[in-house]
């Protein structure tokens, strides 16, 4: 008796244990899986882009063209930093992780508090800005600016490997938010000073072994090759045909290609590779033989839909020299090349859809007028593609520069100068089957524009050449809300959804911010969703 | 028609929007503090995270030698691997130009530099104007970037043909005949300047790059702006600020005024954007051979 009331006591108390063991590690779950990489919930952000597409579009309809009119303040955070942020937070279990250059933040993303903050001790290498962090399970992985990949514990900030990525002193130094495909956390390096090749890597997340390299160009030193083809932005993944989607940036010399004669394969290309294996499966140069600085790193994001009467898996980007490009994804070819702004250094296209560089415009010992400059017509800051316009909008620069190059600039590095001279912000929606410019929205002189990201609301969140955050409707380019703040975005906006409460959050300058409805806002635009479901 | 209106649109625009200062876009132009980031030599090799509730700074440790005693060529040392950290992405790893920022070892004020004491100031208040922004550099963090700088350029000086940038001998390409005829007639230039007035003496004042650059683009040209108030009275001024939603000026006492765009009636005059109708229109020989007719101007 006393027997069987122990063992069914030590049965109950085992029962209780193994079940709060379960809860407790399903509370636990922090982290960053493949189906939420896949298929990201309303209340994240687990990727760089939101999502794998790169479409950076969000379906949340909280916020919407007849309300927005009340968006307002939820909260601020203060780095307290001269950095400006460029990164995209992560958004996991209700933590943001963003970032400036040796800096993580974990954020409150309900209240903007800190939950702990990691400075890395100052290294060598190019402190030009982060981009963000990547995750996997409950880990973050974090690239300084001396070529070195950091994975941190998620929860306390705790570093528990460093792995060196690329070697600052050759020249590289490191930037990106790492993507994370499978099991495999995928680094691009920077570096335009040096003639240097640009690779990508895959990393194994949890122990910081190389898993496979795939170069963009020969070793240095190859006769008659570029070096070059950095892999500076987060690229796109599509997980059915298992293929990550890269840009690569301009060939090195710069600004001098007589020593590099012919296209520089796979320089200022959109390229696919086997996440698993590092195998190219195909590339688009956008740019053959750039002279210009113009990388092809801008996010080339994947769109499933009708061209010209076809469905088609596609990918789109808005590339830095001046052309709006539509590939079909599963194999590279070309279905729409056309500029989106001045573009006076290309004698036209090619029968594959590759523009053909003027040869006239190459930097000169006297000069040559060129548009874009070499930031581009476009730059690192995210487009956005919206699926009920059809429209993909993005930050436009049109531009005009100088470019020069004599023999005694030589060939090493940048090997020239060039000079912009006037130049001006422009929010462009393009119609992605023709390449016809629908809206553009002015954002004032000098051009340095902000991010995008659209809403299933009909919701276009930018920003201006003035520090305003913009709210745009998608349709028409027309400002619905505006709100100063104080420094232009140089990062692109996200937003989620908490407690039924949707965020939309950027970064101005030094200072994260969060905008939401007010609460009574909120109450009532979810009411009138639900009446009008029923 | 469509171009008609495109071209009536660019105008409007072009009259709306007009800035002191253009030119500078840059798209990536680099910031970093420098308050934060201690040079190489620092003692701390590993992280630091802080888990708390407030934003309390955590600057790694380090010590520098004191600058009395500082050794110059250390100094650059030091002021070379702040430069590399901050400043390279957009001046060059040497100072001599990198992407958007110009090249040090050619600028004017860091010839008349003595010291730091133009430098500093720049480092200060940034040009906000031209993509460059302000530095929170500690005094001795400055004077080390200014010993670096100046001896960039002293070593410069010892290898002066294999410099990047651009020499005055290079933009005399272009033929003054060809670019008198342009001025006077398809440049339409002489629609708002005339070579015996505004531009007498031009190339006197200016010449090479700085020259070319000012006929291109003259990004300190100054708009007018006329504000009509609700009231009906009538104010005048430089344009000093505009964006889609506020417009400002400055009168003629220098005394800045705004209203919400939507408030007022204002309009623009902005007689340089006929430099930004150019730039589709140029060839590259019609720039040269005008900017050898302006040489001529002196």
């Amino acid at each position: 008796m006393e027997m069987k009331f122990l063992k069914r006591a030590w049965f109950m108390a085992a029962s209780v244990w193994l079940a709060s063991v379960i809860l407790s590690s399903a509370l636990m779950a922090q982290g960053v899986d493949a189906s939420m990489l896949r298929n990201p919930p309303a209340d994240s952000w687990p990727t760089y882009h939101g999502d794998y597409s790169g479409r950076r579009h969000s379906r949340l309809t909280q916020i919407s063209r007849a309300n927005v009119g009340d968006l307002a303040l939820a909260w601020a955070f203060q780095t307290g930093q001269a950095s400006t942020l460029k990164s995209s937070p992560l958004l996991v279990n209700g933590i943001l992780y963003f970032t400036v250059p040796e800096n993580i933040w974990a954020v409150d993303a309900r209240s903007g508090h800190l939950i702990w903050h990691y400075t890395n001790p100052p290294t060598k290498g190019d402190h030009i800005g982060n981009r963000g962090v990547g995750m996997y399970k409950e880990w973050l992985y974090f690239l300084i600016p001396d070529g070195h990949l950091l994975c941190l514990d998620a929860r306390n900030g705790h570093v528990l490997w460093k792995v060196e990525v690329a070697d600052v002193n050759k020249g590289y130094w490191t930037t990106m938010a790492p993507l994370v495909v499978g099991d495999h956390v995928i680094i691009g390096v920077s570096g335009d000073f040096d003639n240097l090749p640009g690779y990508l890597r895959a990393i194994d997340p949890e122990t910081g072994k190389t898993q496979w390299q795939w170069d963009s160009t020969p070793p240095a030193g190859t006769p008659k090759t570029a070096t070059g083809g950095m892999t500076w932005m987060t690229g796109t993944y599509d997980p059915k045909l298992n293929l990550i989607y890269w840009g690569t940036g301009n060939p090195t010399p710069v600004l001098n290609g007589a020593t590099r004669p012919g296209d520089n394969l796979y320089t200022c290309s959109i390229v696919a590779v086997d996440p698993d294996t590092g195998k190219l499966a195909w590339a688009f140069q956008v740019s053959p033989h750039d002279t210009h600085d113009w990388d092809a790193v801008e996010i080339p994001v994947l769109v499933d839909g009708e061209f010209h009467g076809q469905p088609r898996k596609m990918l789109m980007q808005a590339s830095r020299n001046g052309y709006f490009v539509v590939v079909d994804r599963t194999n590279g070819k070309d279905l729409l090349s056309v500029p989106y702004g001045p573009v006076n250094w290309s004698l036209g296209i090619d029968k594959d859809g590759h523009p053909i560089p003027n040869p006239a415009k190459e930097p000169a010992p006297d000069g040559r007028l060129i548009a874009p400059d070499e930031g581009g017509l476009t730059n690192y800051r995210s487009p956005s593609f919206d699926p009920q316009t059809g429209l993909f909008i993005v930050d436009a620069h049109p531009s005009y520069s100088l470019y020069f190059a004599k023999a005694a600039d030589g060939n090493y590095g940048w090997a020239g100068a060039d000079y912009g001279l006037w130049g001006n912000g422009v929010i462009e929606a393009i119609d992605y089957k023709t390449g016809e410019i629908r809206w553009s929205h002015e954002g004032g002189r000098s051009g340095d524009g902000a991010g995008v990201l659209t809403t299933d609301s009909g919701l276009t969140f930018t920003g201006d050449e003035y520090g305003n955050m913009l709210a745009l409707d998608t349709r028409t380019g027309k400002t619905l809300w505006h709100a100063g703040t104080g420094a232009g975005m140089q990062s692109s906006p996200i937003t989620y959804e908490l407690d039924g409460r949707q965020y939309v959050v950027t970064g101005s300058g030094s200072v994260l911010f969060a905008w939401a409805l007010p609460l009574h806002s909120a109450e009532k635009s979810e009411a009138l969703k639900k009446t009008a479901s029923h | 028609m469509k171009k008609l209106q495109a071209i009536v649109f660019a105008v409007i625009l072009g009259t709306i929007f007009c800035q002191s200062r253009p030119a500078a876009m840059y798209a990536v132009a680099a910031q970093n503090s420098a308050t934060n980031k201690p040079s190489e030599n620092s003692a701390a090799q590993t992280g630091t995270t802080q888990s708390s509730g407030h934003t309390e700074e955590a600057h790694p440790s380090y010590s520098r030698p004191d600058s009395a005693s500082v050794d110059p060529s250390e100094q650059a040392k030091l002021g070379g691997a702040l430069f590399q950290q901050n400043c390279a992405f957009c001046h060059g790893r040497d100072a001599a130009g990198g992407e958007t920022g110009p090249d040090l070892m050619r600028s004017k004020l860091v010839a008349q530099d003595v010291a730091g004491d133009k430098i500093a100031e720049v480092l200060r208040q940034g040009r906000p104007e031209k993509g460059m922004p302000p530095f929170t550099f500690s005094a001795t963090e400055v004077a080390e970037l200014v010993a670096f700088i100046h001896e960039q350029r002293s070593q410069a000086k010892l290898h002066n043909g294999s410099r990047r940038g651009v020499d005055v001998a290079d933009l005399q390409t272009g033929n003054v005949a060809a670019g008198k005829q342009y001025f006077n007639g398809a440049g339409g230039c002489a629609f708002c300047h005339s070579p015996t007035g505004d531009l007498a003496g031009i190339a006197s004042r200016y010449e090479g790059l700085e020259l070319e650059e000012r006929m291109l683009y003259p990004d300190d040209a100054k708009s007018t702006v006329t504000v009509t108030l609700p009231s009906g009275k009538t104010l005048k001024g430089t344009l000093a600020y505009l964006d889609e939603f506020t417009v400002g000026l400055r009168d003629a006492n220098g005394m800045y005024h705004s209203w919400p765009v939507n408030s007022v009636r204002y309009s623009v005059a902005s007689p340089v954007e006929a430099h930004v109708a150019l730039f589709p229109k140029y060839t590259d020989a019609d720039i040269h051979n005008l900017m050898a007719y302006l040489q001529t101007l002196r």
